[in-house]
């Protein structure tokens, strides 16, 4: 035990090391770091009630001052709070759904390549399928047929946008189970269950860290996406308010602080999952390594 | 008599011969007045049988007459295509006489082609798409020359505001399904002020106008309706000038219009109104419940509550920019003053969080740990589903605000978006729902939608049939609307209409929120005058008849070449017209004068 922990330890150190020689990766980590910070500790300072309608006592669209720092929306909110308590959402929507994307893409894609043959070329076909599939169309007709709600958001992103990572992973698992040590293991009486679990998945981890991380950063994107097409999850997030600016003539009454802020912290946000998921990538994958 | 009006329409015709090549000639060089109007909505078909939109019966509206159109002053029905009309005294038999007028095609217009048509849409389930129920009600429809009798099942006061176009008969009757004709043949065979002469779908309609019209050729000579994807395209394409007129403006649209100094903002009363539909324990046509409503809304009680919680005006300002007003009354809009009701005194519910939670402790819905209400016996939450439509930012904010105030009640709403053809299914039904938004454009004759909630219209166990918008089913209600069906003194009915109107505010089955505005935009350096329906401040494209397009003027565009030898030029076209119209008399004029003249205003 303490000579796993050790080692692992050690691997992390090592993995910390080069990680921190990417300057751009460790901004885009504090700002993640920052973002996430300011979801969580956000219940201690404000409520749900700051994006309550009948509340919103300041005028309509009127632009930054003291009282309302970026303004306020067409129902005199104030868009200051209505966007650190939309990032709640907007991040954990982005979360789930990369984890949820992840988790189908991985087993899936483990699957592909471990059982190769028919079950792999069927897995295989399905996956091109969805890949083919338009995702943005898909997600909304699945948002729509479910109903609005944060689960209903996170599922139908997720399930249009693991193929990618299904693909990585089968190259990946084919790549590790080439190596001898599998056949080794295969000889010494282990089964599928212990080939996929013990020895590919530890080795494709890494590879999936870095894809998950940039999955993230498109999971908010199709979050506001959907949210300004209409699918929302009842919920103030960065892309309902986007959606709010256009509906409600943001744009002709020249209230831009009402556009511009929600879609700078998009743009941010996903900036900072951008670059750490490259640099992660720069780290992990042994063939960029080299290359830098 | 008529001898002498032919006489003068021959002197006039002599007159003419001396005045219309000269006039005809300084006329020519003018550009053709063309006014465009956008629309937001495609036309889905040319075929009256089948079109069911509004830019569709608009435009149908303008191509063919009708037995009677709403007066453009009272709104009550006042002679079309039927010059004159009598009922029996059973109120089952009405006999219309027919103008004698011609179809674009010089064809004589008969009672035939009235009761084609209304034969045609009895006889043939196809042609029922488009206004199926207005036929519902007749046993039979026969001509003679120029009458015709319509023989009713039963007695129906709103028989003169059928909205069935008479179509021609001899350009109709060979058409072979009529469920897929698409009646792209131009010029259309018509009767109206205009003919369509062309039609590129998604694109645009041009229509030409009627010279041979009986009212009188209409003073311009082309109308285009072009159609646009969405309001902000249409937006941008009147600020440009690509289009002339637009109506149906959502409010952020119409205040983008301000401050343009050559668009005429047209705010006036609509026709419309927007309510909540309350899923009061849903019943099919056969009283089997059905769906899945929240008990707790059976409770007119809860129903009260509901009402007493919503700041209407609060949500006028807020979600209408202030472009509406609060309803007070039901269903039916005020600009029909004939038949509005309006709450007054003990009845009027007004914003009272207070009262409602009151009402609310006393019906012994009590408030749980987690401030949410129960039902009395504890068996369920009042958690309350808000459908609405996907895309419809008004109805989001909407959504906003009920969930704000019913929160107050300790009431938990949720809002479930739902594309179209969901929303009518659950909402109309299936009744999956609890509270859903609606609202109903209300015709000059309120009797459409005050049939929706009636019991008959609740959907067959099956699921079909239907177009409740409440699945209402209320003994009082329905004596009421049989009531007001038999009765023909016009006062007398409205009377009874108002006690419907009553009786769905206090029961509260839906809740009427605000009267939207009618919002248009026009532009003035291109519309001279336009006149509105009602005239005193109406509607233009959102209203029923077709008195503002027939009245529309162009500002003509060589201003000041026709101001050099302008007097002339109008009073030989003056004469001209004038001396049409009298030869249109003259030809037309049947055996009773009195009734051209009310016509004619």
């Amino acid at each position: 035990m303490s000579i796993t922990w050790t080692r692992r330890r050690l691997a992390f150190g090592r993995f910390w090391a080069s990680f921190r020689t990417q300057r751009a990766g460790v901004i885009g980590l504090a700002i993640l770091l920052l973002a996430v910070l300011l979801a969580v500790i956000a219940p201690l300072f404000i409520d749900a009630g700051v994006t309550n309608v009948v509340s919103g006592t300041g005028e309509k669209l009127s632009p930054p001052s003291w009282d309302d720092p970026l303004g306020t929306d067409e129902s005199g909110r104030s868009v200051l709070l209505m966007i650190w308590w939309g990032s709640r959402t907007s991040l954990l929507i982005g979360f789930l759904a990369a984890l949820l994307s992840m988790v189908i893409g991985t087993v899936l894609g483990i699957a592909a390549g471990h059982f190769r043959g028919w079950i792999g070329a069927i897995v295989m076909r399905i996956t091109d399928w969805f890949l083919v599939l338009p995702s943005l169309v898909t997600a909304l007709v699945l948002a729509a047929i479910l109903g609005g709600s944060t689960v209903t958001i996170i599922a139908a992103i997720g399930v249009t946008s693991w193929p990618s990572t299904a693909r990585l992973i089968r190259a990946q698992t084919l790549a590790v189970e080439a190596r001898p040590y599998i056949e080794r293991s295969q000889a010494l009486g282990g089964g599928h269950w212990h080939i996929t679990t013990r020895h590919v998945l530890p080795n494709v981890a890494p590879l999936l860290l870095a894809s998950t991380t940039l999955e993230v950063a498109s999971a908010i994107v199709t979050e506001s996406t959907l949210a300004f097409l209409g699918v929302s999850a009842n919920k103030t997030s960065w892309g309902t308010m986007l959606r709010g600016s256009y509906d409600w003539g943001a744009a002709t009454s020249g209230a831009w602080w009402y556009i511009l802020v929600p879609g700078l912290c998009i743009v941010i946000v996903v900036m900072a999952f951008t670059l750490c998921g490259r640099a992660l990538e720069n780290v992990l994958n042994p063939r960029l390594r080299k290359a830098v | 008599m008529r001898k002498w009006i032919g006489a003068t329409a021959a002197m006039g015709m002599l007159a003419l011969g001396g005045l219309a090549g000269p006039a005809a000639q300084a006329a020519e060089p003018s550009a053709p007045k063309v006014i465009r109007v956008g629309a937001t909505q495609a036309m889905d078909s040319m075929n009256p049988f089948l079109a069911v939109r509004l830019v569709s019966s608009s435009i149908h509206r303008w191509m063919y007459g009708y037995l009677a159109v709403p007066d453009s002053k009272t709104l009550q029905p006042s002679p079309d295509l039927a010059e004159s009309w009598t009922t029996s005294p059973d109120g089952l038999t009405w006999t219309f006489k027919i103008r004698s007028a011609k179809w674009s095609d010089g064809q004589p217009i008969t009672a035939a082609d009235a009761a084609w048509t209304f034969n045609k849409m009895i006889t043939d389930d196809g042609a029922k798409t488009a206004n199926g129920p207005a036929v519902e009600n007749f046993a039979s429809v026969t001509a003679n020359g120029q009458d015709l009798t319509v023989k009713l099942k039963t007695p129906q006061a709103s028989m003169l505001d059928n909205p069935v176009p008479i179509m021609p008969k001899h350009a109709w009757e060979k058409v072979g399904d009529i469920a897929r004709y698409e009646a792209n043949e131009y010029p259309a065979v018509t009767s109206g002020p205009y003919i369509a002469v062309e039609h590129k779908k998604d694109q645009y309609v041009k229509l030409k106008a009627n010279p041979d019209y009986w009212r009188g050729a209409p003073k311009i000579d082309e109308l285009q309706v072009i159609f646009y994807d969405n309001p902000a395209a249409a937006i941008v394409g009147l600020k440009k000038g690509d289009i002339d007129l637009i109506g149906r403006l959502a409010p952020p649209d119409f205040e983008a219009l301000k401050g343009d100094e050559n668009i005429v903002q047209w705010n006036t009363e609509g026709r419309r109104a927007t309510y909540l539909q309350v899923n009061h324990g849903a019943t099919t046509s056969d009283n089997k419940p059905i769906g899945d409503g929240h008990p707790a809304l059976k409770d007119p009680k809860v129903r009260q509550a509901l009402h007493y919680a919503i700041d209407k005006q609060k949500l006028v300002d807020q979600v209408q920019n202030g472009l509406a007003k609060p309803a007070d009354g039901s269903i039916v809009p005020p600009m029909y003053k004939d038949f509005f009701w309006q709450a007054e005194g003990e009845k009027k519910v007004s914003f009272d969080v207070a009262k409602a939670n009151k009402i609310l402790d006393d019906a012994g819905y009590k408030k749980g740990a987690d401030g949410i209400r129960t039902m009395p016996d504890g068996s369920r939450k009042l958690q309350f589903r808000f459908s609405i439509h996907t895309d419809a930012p008004i109805e989001e904010k909407l959504a906003e605000y009920l969930t704000g105030w019913f929160k107050e009640l300790g009431i938990t709403l949720t809002t479930k978006r739902l594309d179209s053809s969901k929303f009518t299914e659950e909402t109309g039904t299936t009744a999956l729902f609890d509270i859903a938004i609606s609202g109903w454009s209300v015709n000059p004759d309120p009797e459409e939608v005050l049939a929706t909630h009636l019991c008959s219209r609740r959907p067959t166990a099956s699921g079909e049939g239907g177009g409740t918008e409440s699945f209402y089913c209320d003994p009082q209600y329905e004596a009421l609307y049989q009531q007001q069906l038999k009765e023909l003194d016009r006062p007398k009915r409205a009377d009874i209409i108002k006690k419907m109107e009553e009786r769905l505010y206090t029961d509260a089955p839906v809740i009427a929120l605000y009267y939207p505005n009618n919002l248009e935009g026009y532009r003035k350096d291109r519309i001279a005058k336009v006149t509105s329906i009602p005239e005193d401040k109406g509607m233009l494209y959102g209203g029923s008849g077709y008195w503002p397009f027939y009245t529309l003027e162009a500002v003509s565009k060589d201003g000041a070449a026709a101001e050099d030898d302008g007097s002339n030029t109008g009073v030989i076209v003056g004469i001209v017209a004038g001396v049409l119209i009298l030869i249109g008399a003259g030809y037309f004029l049947t055996r009773r004068r009195k009734t051209v003249a009310d016509d004619r205003e």
